[in-house]
């Protein structure tokens, strides 16, 4: 009961097309929306929370459309990037207050939970107007969570968070989508998405560039060869031994060791160990210089 | 071929523009205060930005001054012998023009600045809080002034080109100066604090407007109605409501020159005690209230 | 409102990052130490001059970048940066000039002439930073620097600063709430809590070497680390396939790993020792990452 399937979506303002032709299924578990500033992430996120319906395409969780479907937004939570909120609610009133606007059995108890969730019950009692940016963000988390949502939309959560609440969100991110939710969310923080997303979407510009787990998006650009950080007791004669075999299409001497460039990522890692051994040159650190999902991110944004 | 140091020079040279530091003088508050005065100043016409924003100070500026070009050449041609107005008298006459300048000023001065954030950026540097607050107001304040006393100036020429006696044009003119800047100061002083209590320009141009154009309603009815009613009481202390009939009250009690608005009888110790304690009071409160909205304002 | 207390620190130079809690007091330090606010207890001294009488003459010197919005929208940058480096006490020409090449250093090129409101995060964030930069100050205070920019974006503002750091030769304080961030340009790191310094502690030793490496292998996994555990080594699988943890007892050890993986004909994917992290500072007693290497 928690799969977003767009199809064919876009939308557009104007002349401005903020989402441009892209088909995306979000399921159960942590997913990561990544991409430049003005890609379209939020008209995305607005998309599925039924906030705007799309230009042309379909927007449906589990088959049924979202926009003006009282019924979906039950099923939903979104946690905006606006900060605006009623400035002299307290923070319990905000989030009993939406419990209440969902029509839930037990208000007081749900918003409770939910501020239990978000640790903001020693808070709860003051004005929101009173709030810091990292409280602010706990509290519209809360009112996102009230309702206990299948599927829980997220714009820049962390943005304005100190590194324990951005643990304590991570953490609480990664539990809810280990409990089957399907939890989406947009960062420019790329260490925490590689943390707990197991999905990435990368918009550009509008376009889908790419989905999946980004460690098989890495292995599926094989036009990009494969870059190596070495550091061993020998790195010229290694250079050497590299660059006689034949595994590696370029590499260079740094300050620290050697960079390699191999477009045949099988052959090298192979021969690597072989020739050091072989050379009696200790290994001291053999690192994949872009694997990481900035690498990957960095990549997708440039092509 | 190869050059050796007795040769001739090799002009060939690359030049290092990286980060230059600085080691000249630098000249603190008192440079800091002057520059954010002068800023105020351009800003209020206009200076410095793009077109856009010239128009409505500068459209006034004709406004307010065609008026006395006009006058002038009545004088001259009607063969008047003396101007139809006085040099004091020009600006209450003129009171809305004025207040319209000011009210499209005051909020750029200031209401930008709250609403783009800036205090932090100005604390940071070497001046301190109250440093801000007056270089706003003097600078807005000599752009009132310069207002005024564009016009002013334009009848002075007049009167000489019409050869009135030269001395006694350039004295009183000199009174007109004077009470222009007293003007300039008290409405500016009310203006900015008015327009310190809001981010949003729009508002800020409408309460400075709203405020002077109701109390100069306010007063001149009181300042009649009084008068007309009561034989023993004078209405015309009523004319402190009114920045403008407070000032013209002022230059018939400093320099005995006719009020624009009010009976032509000479002005009492009294009224002249009261009407320059209510402009030192009332000038002193305005510029308190701005020291101490600032105080709050904009922290690092 | 969080006071500062008993706050002694020797903030070397360099790049030093600060880092706390919402609320922990560091706005606060920004202020005693700009001058514009005593602090409760105590004193306070920067580049030589005492926060408490000396506020003028540190604001001469030093450069702050708020992590607010600051910047007037109608104004070119060219403008405005002209009139920040005059309020700096930059006589006339030489504010000029400095605006200029300051532009041209945090890279605003043609877009210095349109009006800031036009400016995209990025370029807003390159003003902020140019106008603290723009009177050559000894010191600069960056807070939050790069708040709402895109991974591109803050990986040019943190090239910028580590350039100020190096090249300009000016030392910075930077506050931010990421570590990685921090663990990437700074030299020394700064905790506060509740207004109170926790901690204060060099980058290198606070992401020295711990005692284990990290392997990843193609294929063969088991094999190779049973053959290590016969050489006496002590091995732990890890969650990623393929990937497994030995503990750094001997200096040979990576020489072990090599000599298995070739005799296996296995490849090497990855070789790295693992380092301590910022993030440990912040983990309690409870939750804290187990270093022992089970086998």
């Amino acid at each position: 009961m928690s799969t977003i399937e767009l199809g064919g979506v876009s939308r557009w303002f104007g002349n401005v097309v903020a989402v441009n032709d892209v088909t995306m299924i979000v399921g159960p578990g942590v997913t990561g929306l990544l991409g430049p500033n003005g890609a379209g992430k939020s008209t995305l996120l607005s998309m599925m929370s039924g906030f705007l319906p799309p230009s042309s395409g379909s927007v449906t969780l589990d088959g049924t459309p979202i926009w003006r479907n009282p019924d979906m937004y039950r099923m939903i939570g979104l946690v905006p990037e606006a900060e605006a909120m009623y400035d002299s609610m307290t923070g319990e009133e905000f989030v009993l207050a939406n419990a209440r606007l969902h029509k839930l059995a037990n208000p007081a108890a749900a918003a409770i939970a939910a501020l239990e969730q978000v640790d903001m019950m020693d808070s709860r009692d003051r004005r929101i107007g009173e709030f810091s940016k990292g409280m602010k963000q706990r509290i519209k988390m809360a009112t996102a969570l009230v309702h206990s949502p299948k599927v829980l939309l997220l714009d820049e959560p962390f943005n304005g968070m100190d590194p324990r609440q951005r643990m304590h969100l991570l953490a609480l991110l990664q539990r809810l989508g280990s409990e089957g939710n399907t939890v989406l969310f947009s960062s420019h923080i790329l260490e925490e998405v590689e943390d707990i997303a197991g999905t990435i979407e990368v918009v550009v510009a509008g376009r889908q560039a790419a989905s999946g787990d980004f460690r098989s998006i890495r292995r599926l650009m094989t036009e990009r060869p494969h870059q190596y950080t070495i550091a061993s007791s020998d790195n010229r004669t290694l250079a050497a031994a590299i660059i006689g075999d034949g595994s590696a299409d370029a590499v260079s001497l740094t300050a620290t060791g050697l960079d390699v460039q191999a477009s045949d990522f099988g052959r090298f890692v192979h021969a690597l160990p072989r020739l050091a051994h072989g050379a009696n040159i200790s290994l001291f650190d053999v690192t994949p210089a872009d694997e990481s999902l900035e690498s990957v991110f960095s990549y997708l944004v440039s092509r | 071929m190869t050059t050796t140091p007795g040769d001739a020079v090799n002009d060939s040279v690359i030049h290092d523009i990286g980060f230059r530091h600085y080691d000249g003088p630098r000249l603190g508050r008192g440079w800091a205060f002057r520059s954010l005065l002068l800023e105020t100043l351009r800003g209020a016409f206009g200076l410095g930005r793009p077109a856009k924003v010239k128009i409505m100070p500068w459209v006034l500026v004709g406004i307010f001054t065609v008026p006395a070009v006009v006058i002038v050449a009545v004088t001259i041609f009607t063969k008047l012998d003396s101007l139809p107005i006085s040099y004091t008298a020009y600006p209450v006459a003129m009171s809305l023009i004025v207040s319209l300048f000011l009210a499209g000023r005051a909020p750029y001065a200031v209401s930008r600045d709250l609403r783009d954030g800036i205090m932090p950026l100005y604390l940071s540097r070497p001046i301190k809080r109250q440093d801000y607050v007056y270089a706003k107001f003097l600078g807005l304040a000599l752009a009132v002034f310069i207002f005024i006393a564009t016009p002013i100036t334009v009848l002075l020429v007049g009167s000489l080109l019409a050869t009135f006696p030269v001395g006694h044009e350039v004295w009183t003119w000199l009174g007109g100066m004077l009470m222009a800047a007293v003007l300039a100061c008290l409405i500016t002083s009310i203006s900015l604090v008015l327009a310190s209590f809001t981010k949003r320009r729009g508002l800020g141009v409408a309460a400075v407007l709203a405020t002077l154009v109701l109390a100069s309603g306010f007063a001149n009815v009181l300042v009649s109605v009084v008068d007309m009613k009561s034989s023993r009481t004078n209405g015309s202390f009523f004319a402190v409501l009114d920045p403008y009939l407070l000032v013209d009250t002022l230059s018939g009690a400093w320099l005995g020159v006719d009020r624009y608005n009010g009976p032509s009888q000479p002005i009492g110790a009294v009224e002249t005690l009261f009407f320059t304690a209510a402009l030192v009071v009332l000038v002193g409160g305005m510029l308190a209230i701005l020291l101490r909205r600032f105080r709050k304002v904009g922290g690092v | 409102m969080t006071a500062v207390s008993n706050l002694t620190v020797d903030l070397p130079a360099g790049v030093v990052g600060l880092v706390g809690a919402n609320g922990a007091g560091k706005s606060t330090l920004i202020k005693i130490l700009l001058g514009l606010m005593p602090p409760t207890s105590g004193t306070a001294s920067i580049l030589g001059f005492d926060c408490l009488t000396d506020g003028l003459a540190i604001r001469e010197v030093v450069g702050y970048m708020p992590e607010s919005e600051c910047l007037p929208l109608d104004v070119a940058a060219t403008e405005f940066l002209v009139h920040m480096a005059r309020m700096s006490g930059l006589p006339a020409n030489i504010a000029r000039e400095r605006a200029a090449d300051t532009l041209r250093h945090v890279g605003l090129y043609e877009e210095r002439y349109r009006p800031i409101g036009g400016y995209s995060t990025g370029m807003k964030q390159r003003v902020k930073l140019a106008q603290a930069l723009v009177h050559d100050p000894q010191l600069v205070f960056l807070d939050e620097p790069t708040n709402g920019l895109d991974p591109a974006g803050r990986d040019e503002m943190l090239g910028l600063i580590a350039r100020i750091s190096a090249d300009f030769g000016i030392s910075v304080v930077v506050t931010s709430h990421l570590l990685g961030e921090l663990e990437r340009i700074s030299d020394h790191i700064v905790v506060i809590e509740g207004g109170v310094l926790q901690r204060s502690t060099s980058t290198a030793d606070a992401t020295r070497l711990s005692g284990a490496l990290l392997v990843e292998v193609t294929d063969q996994a088991d094999a190779v680390m049973a053959r290590l555990r016969e050489r006496g080594a002590k091995v732990a699988a890890s969650a990623a396939s393929g990937t497994f943890a030995v503990e750094m007892s001997d200096e040979a050890v990576p020489s072990w790993v090599v000599t298995v993986v070739a005799d296996l004909g296995v490849g090497l994917v990855r070789l790295q020792r693992r380092r301590h992290h910022l993030a440990e500072i912040f983990q309690t007693e409870a939750d804290a990452a187990p270093q022992e290497v089970q086998s």
